[in-house]
């Protein structure tokens, strides 16, 4: 198994994110022999570039992406570009269907021409959707039926099951992760979930409480940093052991809500559509759990992987 | 007559005392916040302190047998009746108040039960998970008791010629016990099903509208039906036997098992309490 300490070039995808960057950063420290390529389609201009690191701005379905391939024989690639679905409309689902979806085979094309040693590829645990007949702790080989009741989210779905298909497919050319974190938050973090929870009198329901498993997005980082090191070939769920319902997250956080049934923000969340991008998707998941087994990635990395724990994770995420 | 009716729902000094010790207890035993179930210890004991009244002073429950049940994890297996799960909670309520140690029982619910708003979630913080395979099995792993009722909807939902003729159990409880090598503790409530006294299934309409059961009932309000909750000898599973042994297998300890239960039942019918919807009382 191949790990940190062997390879000399990293490329990172989706590299302007909060988490690319933190884990940028880790990786840079703790290895200043390592040179890291960062690419992203969003401004790279703002970042801040160290030694080893540098970054470039373009897409990854593009001609000049495949030259950087070519030019720089990487060593391993870490995926964390995935667009976010936290915008319905429909010019954000056919641009998260050509970086997603294309995007994605291009990069695995690419790592497998170039004789890439090592691929991570983030997905996420949006992928098992969130059912009211869900079990607690659902395992790696469970179904994913994200985009049964939202279509919108068939982009995520079938993005893991591109990435899983070509894993498997290539297990014996080249080590391929694949990791279904839960809801990662805190301060550089700026998904759906993290600004569902941060922003004041925002609906929550008063009939539904689920629970959630957050993660640090520090702890997020090293996790992704341990298994480049010592995890093999794979799909893992990331995920603390300790849950919190979302009524106590709000709570604990301080930030005042309106408590309103949840038949209600169905019908309200149809009316906002019209006017504005809004991912009904999320309702599910304020309504319904969907909490991970994590005891696969557990087996490789050791029992204790996170240092802070939900309450902890959401009184950084107050320091923003 | 309104003194009466207030003393239902609050408790003497001395079982208010009891009370006290049981939170205690449950708290000692339980970690403070919510497991990934749903289960809420803190909010688990306020509701607790609403349904002991009711359950001392209106079901006013006595339970045998408390002798059988050691300080381990335990299959709790029940027969069904009653029309609601009211069976349900009062032997949730046993188990914490009646038994020693105290333990918050687990019961697995239908799949329909976990989308209902409001009640969903309460009773997930009572304890309650969905009727999952995974789900029992990882409570049972992490030492929890877990409490099925093998007859399903069809035990709960009779009409009053079929009331205490157990439905046969399903098997899926037994295979997760033999995967776990939990021990089965066998339960049988009494007086439940006189809580609706009268009611008729419409089966034919029933399955047209696709609903669990469809009760007609003289009264939808439960009737102070005295209960007893037996508590049977706990059952091992034999040498051999594991969670992809053959049905055949697996049914033969089933069917003792629905024996067990139904001895403890007739047990019960016959020592019942006098109530004016089961007429005499005892069973002649």
């Amino acid at each position: 198994m191949i790990s940190l300490k062997d390879v000399k070039k990293i490329l990172i995808i989706g590299a302007g994110g909060g988490l690319a960057k933190l884990t940028a950063s880790l990786i840079a420290q703790k290895y200043p022999d390592i040179c890291i390529h960062g690419v992203d389609p969003r401004d790279t201009d703002f970042l801040v570039k160290k030694d080893n690191i540098k970054y470039q701005r373009m897409k990854y379905t593009r001609g000049n992406f495949e030259r950087l391939f070519r030019e720089k024989s990487f060593d391993m690639v870490l995926h964390l570009g995935r667009l976010s679905h936290a915008q319905s409309d429909q010019a954000s689902l056919s641009k998260r269907l050509d970086l997603n979806l294309m995007g994605t085979s291009k990069i695995l094309e690419l790592c497998l021409k170039q004789q890439v040693k090592k691929v991570l590829i983030m997905s996420t645990y949006h992928v098992y959707g969130a059912l009211h007949d869900n079990p607690v702790f659902i395992p790696e080989d469970y179904p994913l039926k994200a985009s049964i009741k939202y279509p919108e989210l068939r982009d995520v779905v079938e993005m893991d099951q591109i990435a899983t298909n070509w894993m498997w497919k290539n297990q014996n050319q080249i080590e391929t992760i694949v990791l279904r974190p839960c809801s990662i938050i805190g301060p550089q973090i700026k998904n759906t979930m993290s600004q569902y929870l941060t922003t004041p009198y925002v609906p929550v329901p008063v009939d539904f409480n689920p629970m959630f498993q957050f993660i640090h997005e520090f702890d997020m980082a090293k996790v992704i940093i341990k298994c480049l090191d010592r995890v093999p070939t794979g799909i893992f769920n990331v995920a603390p052991d300790e849950v919190i319902s979302l009524r106590d997250a709000k709570d604990h956080l301080k930030v005042p809500y309106m408590p309103v049934p949840i038949f209600i923000l169905e019908q309200a969340a149809k009316i906002v559509k019209m006017a504005w991008s809004f991912p009904d998707y999320f309702i599910n998941y304020i309504k319904y759990s969907c909490i991970i087994d994590n005891s696969e990635l557990k087996k490789h990395i050791g029992e204790d992987f996170c240092r802070f724990g939900p309450k902890e994770t959401l009184e950084l995420l107050k320091l923003d | 007559m309104l003194d009466k009716l207030a003393g239902i729902f609050t408790l003497s000094e001395n079982e208010k005392k009891k009370f006290r010790k049981i939170e205690e207890a449950l708290l000692e035993r339980y970690p403070i916040g919510e497991d990934p179930w749903g289960l809420n210890v803190n909010k688990a004991r306020k509701s607790l302190k609403k349904i002991y009244p009711i359950y001392k002073h209106y079901f006013k429950v006595r339970v045998f047998g408390k002798e059988n049940v050691e300080d381990k994890p335990y299959m709790v297996t029940s027969n069904h009746t009653g029309q609601i799960a009211i069976d349900g909670m009062l032997l949730s309520t046993a188990f914490v108040m009646d038994v020693f140690p105290p333990r918050i029982l687990r019961p697995m619910v239908e799949r329909f039960f976990t989308a209902l708003p409001f009640i969903a979630p309460w009773a997930a913080e009572g304890g309650s998970v969905l009727g999952d395979r995974t789900n029992a099995l990882n409570l049972l792993k992490k030492g929890q008791s877990v409490m099925v009722f093998p007859e399903g909807v069809k035990g709960i939902a009779k009409s009053t010629p079929d009331y205490y003729k157990m439905k046969p159990f399903t098997r899926g409880f037994y295979r997760m016990c033999a995967a776990t090598g939990t021990e089965i503790l066998p339960i049988a409530i009494v007086g439940a099903e006189e809580f609706f006294p009268y009611v008729y299934h419409p089966r034919m309409i029933q399955k047209a509208l696709g609903l669990p059961a469809l009760p007609l009932s003289l009264n939808y309000f439960p009737l102070p039906s005295p209960v007893d909750i037996y508590i049977g000898k706990p059952i091992k599973i034999p040498e051999g036997l594991d969670q992809d042994s053959p049905d055949k297998d697996i049914d033969e300890q089933v069917f003792q098992i629905e024996k067990v239960i139904k001895d403890l039942v007739d047990e019960g019918l016959k020592n019942r309490r006098p109530f004016f919807a089961n007429q005499t009382g005892p069973k002649k």
